[in-house]
């Protein structure tokens, strides 16, 4: 029998903590030198632009400071407070930024991982695995914060003249409350999966996430800056050095800096002092904890603790209640094309990853519903234009209404059809071992795009005709442009899914391989500017050459279905061939 | 008993990933009724042939036929006569049992009533009845074996292929699963399952074949196999598998490491 290894867990927690992180470092180097020589390029590019935003915030933040404190523009405002509350507002911002960004990150990094079975079963600390993963996950953020803070706060010092000592300080203090910052977020994360499953935590995460950020988006676009007027911008900076308060712990850091930049000895120590021991005491508190929480959490993982949900008693088939829609897609569709079309939908609902990525175009379309039902129908003016502009002026806004849901729509049909192929993933094989052709199989997955779209655009121009009053232009010339120009907007996008299906993820939102991703909305985009065209240019071009309207939309709904059409079809039929090779690497 | 016409059917079958050739000239039959097993060590191509019949994958060269239908010229037809059990249960997490089951009725095109009394039949068959209505995600790695073997089933195929079907499987799901594909068997279907429990080989199957590295390298009954051994007194199959497939030697480092 051969002896033991000599392994002692707990022997030494930095030893663990850096063979794991070195195994990190190991797998990226590597996967840098077995990069292909284009990726090494484009890897040594992004660094060197990196490094150049770094320098150019720096050099930029200096110039503008030093500006700032000349006498010149201190005769107008007097802006030594904002200054001052700047590193407050900066090491604030980021310890904040950090705390709210680390959950979910840390909820991958600590559960969701695939390496953590293998880590927790090897005779390593679990401490050292809980800094290892810690560290791991904040270094991203904490990288993206120091890009876009440190330059600015160097920058502050150089322009303020502080003196040596601010600068490796500044980074230690950020380091610290970085750490301290992922310790809680990490405390959090343990204490919600003793409550919930990881894994559901993740999709609610990802599903308010998505929303989230969209309302961000959006809520910028809506913003009226240009409007701020010199009061309001006075009251913001007040509202900034209300923030740079002694009592709050957040102000501590920054304060702590700033004085000792300017020689304040005393207080500098005191204060950047209270901020290292209140960091290290979280951090600390979060380690300890981690000790029993985490293993026990990683645990109760294992073993699941989805509670089990009463039977449901299923009724027999035959007395099953079927709506008018379900019977009708029983006289219409092949069964096998029926089957995917339900799986699909009950799949894309259930699952809120998937939903967080389509519910985007449902908020969109809801705030532009919003804002075109609050405009005016008549254009300003006094009625001295010629009643043939005011015309045109009318189904202008008209078209403008649907040309944006047409937009709308194909956000949604673009996530839908590019990922209808990809969206399988590794349940593929199901569809692929089945008697199921090619064509049926295409037709399933178009309808899938193509029929959710149809049934929100019959919604919105049914609440836009009201808002306009008008459901006759709306609704019986809208609804044919808006079926037929998605019917072309799926059908190239289906095609372009087709050419870049990837099953191989674990992540929804790396389903499609970049290139066809972007090729494919591209396409869909020039396609749509034409079809758009075709559309609208002849009712348009007919109301101001004084021809009847109806007759330009009949024209138009010709010009523009064709082309629709085709493109509906012709993509699709175009790489037939390469859908029987899906899924064979 | 087997019958005359060879339910699964290859050619001369071989298949090349870039520069490596995963199956190389594979020729076998396996009859209605018989039980064929399908050995080889890891990486030998098994799945890669298996996926072959089924249509996962296309041949660089060669034949296959399911029920006399070329899988290459006539897949529908094949794929319409074969069931299919992968190695790994990949299935939709976020459909039930019942849905799951319902949605492959649908694929091969079962009359709605009929899949209907199918699906609580094979719900029941599995014991899944009480889990039918849970979505997948909940299932353990037993149930979603189980219940894609349900899937495999709820068409009756004349040809069932199944890749390791009893991984993950308790004892009690293991012996229905074998009662099941010896039943089916009985009934006149072709079963082609490949494993790495010899045991069950040399207990459930009619005849057995032995790939190693992309060949096929022995087939046929025990008794046709223990008569291909080198005459060193070879009777388990582990002992001809592992002459077959050149592990015989690993024993003597075993002994060594030991």
């Amino acid at each position: 029998m051969n002896q033991p290894s000599a392994i002692q867990p707990g022997s030494s927690l930095a030893r663990y903590v850096w063979k794991l992180l070195r195994l990190r470092w190991v797998i990226y180097f590597s996967g840098f030198l077995r990069a292909k020589p284009a990726r090494k390029v484009g890897y040594v590019v992004i660094w060197l632009l990196l490094l150049g935003l770094f320098v150019g915030a720096f050099v930029l933040s200096w110039l503008l400071l030093r500006a700032l404190q000349s006498p010149q523009v201190a005769v107008y405002v007097d802006l030594r407070s904002l200054r001052d509350g700047l590193p407050v507002l900066a090491l604030g911002g980021a310890f904040v930024g950090i705390l709210l960004t680390s959950f979910g990150v840390l909820l991958q990094a600590l559960y969701l991982s695939g390496d953590i079975d293998f880590l927790l079963a090897a005779p390593v600390p679990i401490r050292a695995v809980f800094i290892a993963k810690l560290v791991q996950a904040i270094l991203p953020n904490l990288g993206l914060i120091s890009l876009l803070g440190l330059p600015l706060l160097f920058g502050l010092g150089a322009a303020s003249g502080y003196n040596v000592l601010y600068y490796p300080l500044l980074v230690l203090i950020l380091i610290a409350l970085a750490l301290a910052a992922a310790g809680l977020a990490a405390l959090l994360v343990m204490g919600v999966v003793r409550l919930f499953p990881a894994r559901r935590v993740a999709e609610v995460l990802g599903f308010f996430g998505g929303i989230l950020s969209l309302i961000c988006s959006q809520a910028g676009q809506w913003g009226r800056f240009v409007d701020i007027s010199e009061s309001q911008a006075l009251q913001a900076t007040q509202t900034l050095a209300r923030f740079n308060t002694p009592w709050l712990p957040l102000a501590w850091p920054g304060r702590g800096l700033v004085a000792l930049g300017t020689g304040q000895w005393g207080t500098g120590l005191l204060l950047t002092g209270l901020t290292l021991v209140l960091s290290g005491g979280a951090f600390a508190l979060a380690l300890t904890t981690a000790e029993r929480l985490y293993y026990t959490g990683w645990a109760r993982l294992q073993v699941g603790t989805q509670k089990k949900r009463p039977a449901r008693v299923s009724r027999p088939a035959a007395a099953e209640h079927r709506s008018w829609p379900v019977i009708l897609a029983e006289r219409l569709l092949p069964a096998p094309v029926r089957g995917i079309v339900v799986k699909d939908l009950l799949v894309l609902r259930r699952d809120l990853r998937n939903l967080s990525q389509l519910i985007s175009a449902l908020i969109l379309a809801f705030i532009y519903v919003l804002a075109i039902g609050r405009g005016t129908d008549v254009p300003g003016g006094q009625g001295e234009m010629p009643a043939i502009f005011m015309q045109s002026l009318h189904y202008l806004k008209t078209y403008s209404a649907l040309m944006l849901w047409i937009f709308m729509s194909w956000s949604l049909i673009s996530r839908l059809a590019l990922m209808g192929f990809s969206q399988e993933g590794k349940q593929y094989w199901l569809l692929k071992s089945a008697p199921l052709s090619t064509g049926k199989l295409l037709l399933a997955k178009y309808l899938v795009a193509y029929l959710p779209t149809l049934g929100l655009s019959g919604l919105f121009l049914l609440v836009i005709s009201v808002l306009h009053g008008n459901p006759g232009d709306m609704l019986l010339y809208g609804l044919p442009v808006i079926a037929l120009s998605s019917a072309g907007t799926t059908g190239i996008n289906l095609a372009f899914g087709v050419l870049g299906a990837k099953l191989d993820w674990d992540d929804p939102r790396r389903m499609v391989s970049g290139n066809s991703g972007c090729l494919g909305a591209l396409a869909s985009l020039v396609y749509l500017t034409f079809s758009l065209g075709l559309f609208f240019g002849p009712p348009l071009g007919l109301t101001l050459l004084k021809q009847s309207a109806l007759l330009g939309q009949a024209l138009g709904l010709i010009l523009g279905g064709v082309l629709g059409v085709a493109c509906a079809l012709i993509p699709p039929w175009l790489v037939r061939q390469r859908v029987s090779h899906i899924g064979e690497a | 008993m087997a019958d005359a016409i060879p339910l699964i059917e290859t050619q001369m079958l071989s298949k090349k990933f870039g520069d490596k050739t995963a199956v190389n000239n594979v020729t076998f039959e396996v009859h209605g009724g018989e039980v064929f097993g399908f050995l080889g060590p890891n990486g030998a191509g098994k799945s890669t042939t298996i996926k072959m019949i089924v249509g996962l994958l296309q041949p660089t060269s060669g034949m296959v036929r399911v029920a006399g239908y070329d899988v290459q010229a006539q897949p529908l037809q094949a794929k319409a006569a074969s069931g299919y059990v992968p190695d790994e249960p990949n299935l939709y997490l976020k459909l039930s049992g019942r849905e799951l089951l319902r949605f492959v009725g649908d694929l091969y095109e079962l009359d709605r009533q009929q899949a209907a009394r199918r699906i609580e039949e094979l719900l029941r068959l599995f014991d899944l009845a009480a889990a039918g209505d849970d979505t997948i995600d909940s299932y353990s790695h037993g149930m979603r074996q189980k219940i894609s073997v349900a899937a495999a089933l709820m068409h009756d195929p004349k040809v069932l292929v199944l890749d390791e079907p009893t991984v993950g499987l308790d004892p009690k799901s293991a012996r229905l699963i074998k009662d099941i594909l010896r039943q089916m068997a009985d009934r006149g279907a072709a079963v082609f399952l490949s494993t790495h429990i010899l045991e069950i080989a040399e207990r459930m199957c009619d005849r057995i074949g032995i790939i190693n590295r992309g060949e096929l390298v022995a087939v046929g009954t025990m008794d046709e196999l223990r008569a291909l051994g080198t005459g060193k007194g070879e009777t388990s199959l582990e002992d001809i598998f592992l002459q077959l497939t050149g592990g015989a030697e690993y024993a003597e480092i075993a002994a060594v490491l030991a």
